[in-house]
């Protein structure tokens, strides 16, 4: 289990590191935002284990968010760097794309599938996974902006 | 010809328009840059109050129309600034930091455009290293969604030859939708190798995850945190942004599937 979660911290720190470099994150920043995705991710993966304390993604990815979202601000001032520049690229391991890959994929199979038994079935998956993956999306962005809100006068002064 | 009794009026016009041009030209570029609503509203009206002006927004996800109204005789400016640029959050720290060395020390307007132009003129560097990274990350994703180490390797292969496939594409400017359905179909034929050869236990891993380095993150989690900050509208243009690129990408996997003879679920 231990090395389960220190895989799921490594393996997050990496995607976070190879996406922020798309959208070419300030260079001091990288370390940061490293740690703060492994963090995150690990934790909604622990909360999501299976019997206890076996969180729906959706529960689990708001809570994990969230601790993103604070430790994103609390780091911004320090470094002079808007805590969504920390949050966005940490954020985007736990985007559910196999949620969106599931949903689309099967609203492809509704469009080329006359049967009706078929297609109610493959409609279902589709609104079932689009659902789940709308939902944590929204869920993410909540937990990671909330601490924005509250800490709004640290957040917006960060590069100052 | 001016006497010395008249005042500077072309002295005072000139700063004002250039002002105003810093203004729609700093818009257009944190918007373009991936900035939220919030932000951008925030910094514009930091920078116009610093130099005698309020200024109302509003932002749609490819321009920001701004008026201007000066505090002193009130007349009123309109401009149409478009987004530009390409995401970068290097860019919009440099930019809110330069808003608030505007605010805190009042900066001449002329200095502030040097900055301005020294920020939006700054080359990416090392963009050699991105390719690399952008496939190490979607393996990563693999493993992260159970992949073993063979679709690992299948899913770097495919995200390096479709991110090159990205960037050669983006530089010829071709349509951006295109871009995603060719990339994903591309990414999408080998991925399914792994399908084909039967390398490792988790093929469909592989197929799956080849793509997602495509998803638009930045532009979903944009346009939920502006939703958040009641910015509807241009919460909806980036969402609609991204739910056609996510279907494009989608429609772009599903052929490279359908020409692999590889089945959906």
């Amino acid at each position: 289990m231990d090395i389960d979660i220190l895989s799921d911290a490594f393996f997050a720190a990496l995607a976070a590191i190879g996406f922020s470099s798309i959208s070419r994150l300030p260079l001091r920043a990288y370390p940061y935002c490293a740690a703060i995705a492994a963090l995150g991710h690990s934790l909604r993966y622990l909360l999501m284990m299976r019997p206890v304390p076996g969180f729906h993604i959706f529960w689990a990815s708001l809570v994990a968010s969230f601790l993103i979202g604070l430790i994103a601000v609390m780091i911004s001032s320090r470094t002079r760097t808007p805590a969504e520049a920390y949050f966005f690229p940490a954020l985007l391991p736990m985007i559910p794309g196999m949620y969106a890959y599931r949903a689309f994929g099967a609203l492809a199979v509704c469009v080329l599938n006359d049967n009706p038994d078929t297609f109610g079935y493959y409609f279902y998956q589709a609104a079932s996974n689009g659902f789940v993956c709308m939902a944590v999306l929204i869920a993410m962005v909540t937990g990671a902006t909330l601490p924005i809100f509250i800490f709004k006068k640290i957040s917006f002064q960060a590069t100052r | 010809m001016k006497t010395a009794e008249q005042p500077d009026h072309t002295t005072t016009d000139h700063r004002t328009t250039m002002v105003r041009d810093l203004l729609t030209d700093y818009a257009g570029w944190l918007l373009g840059c991936g900035a939220t609503c919030i932000r951008l509203e925030k910094n514009l009206k930091r920078i116009a109050a610093a130099y005698g002006q309020d200024v109302e927004i509003t932002i749609s996800p490819h321009h920001v129309h701004i008026y201007i109204v000066d505090r002193n005789d009130r007349t009123v400016f309109t401009s149409i600034a478009t987004a530009k640029g390409a995401t970068s959050f290097d860019t919009i720290t440099r930019l809110s930091t330069l808003s608030w060395r505007i605010a805190d020390t009042g900066i001449d307007i002329r200095r502030a455009r040097r900055m301005f132009d020294i920020i939006v003129n700054d080359r990416p560097r090392h963009t050699w290293v991105v390719p690399p990274l952008v496939a190490l990350a979607n393996a990563s994703f693999c493993r992260l969604f159970g992949g073993d180490i063979q679709a690992m390797a299948v899913v770097f292969m495919a995200t390096l030859a479709g991110y090159n496939l990205k960037m050669w594409l983006t530089s010829m400017r071709a349509d951006l939708r295109l871009t995603f359905l060719l990339c994903s179909f591309a990414s999408a034929v080998i991925g399914a190798s792994s399908y084909l050869f039967n390398l490792g236990d988790t093929p469909q891993i592989a197929i799956g995850t080849s793509i997602l380095y495509l998803v638009p993150g930045v532009p979903f989690l944009n346009s939920f945190s502006d939703m958040l900050h009641r910015f509807y509208i241009c919460s909806f243009g980036r969402l609609m942004d991204a739910t056609v690129l996510t279907a494009c990408l989608s429609i772009g996997l599903c052929a490279g599937m359908i020409v692999m003879g590889v089945g959906m679920f």
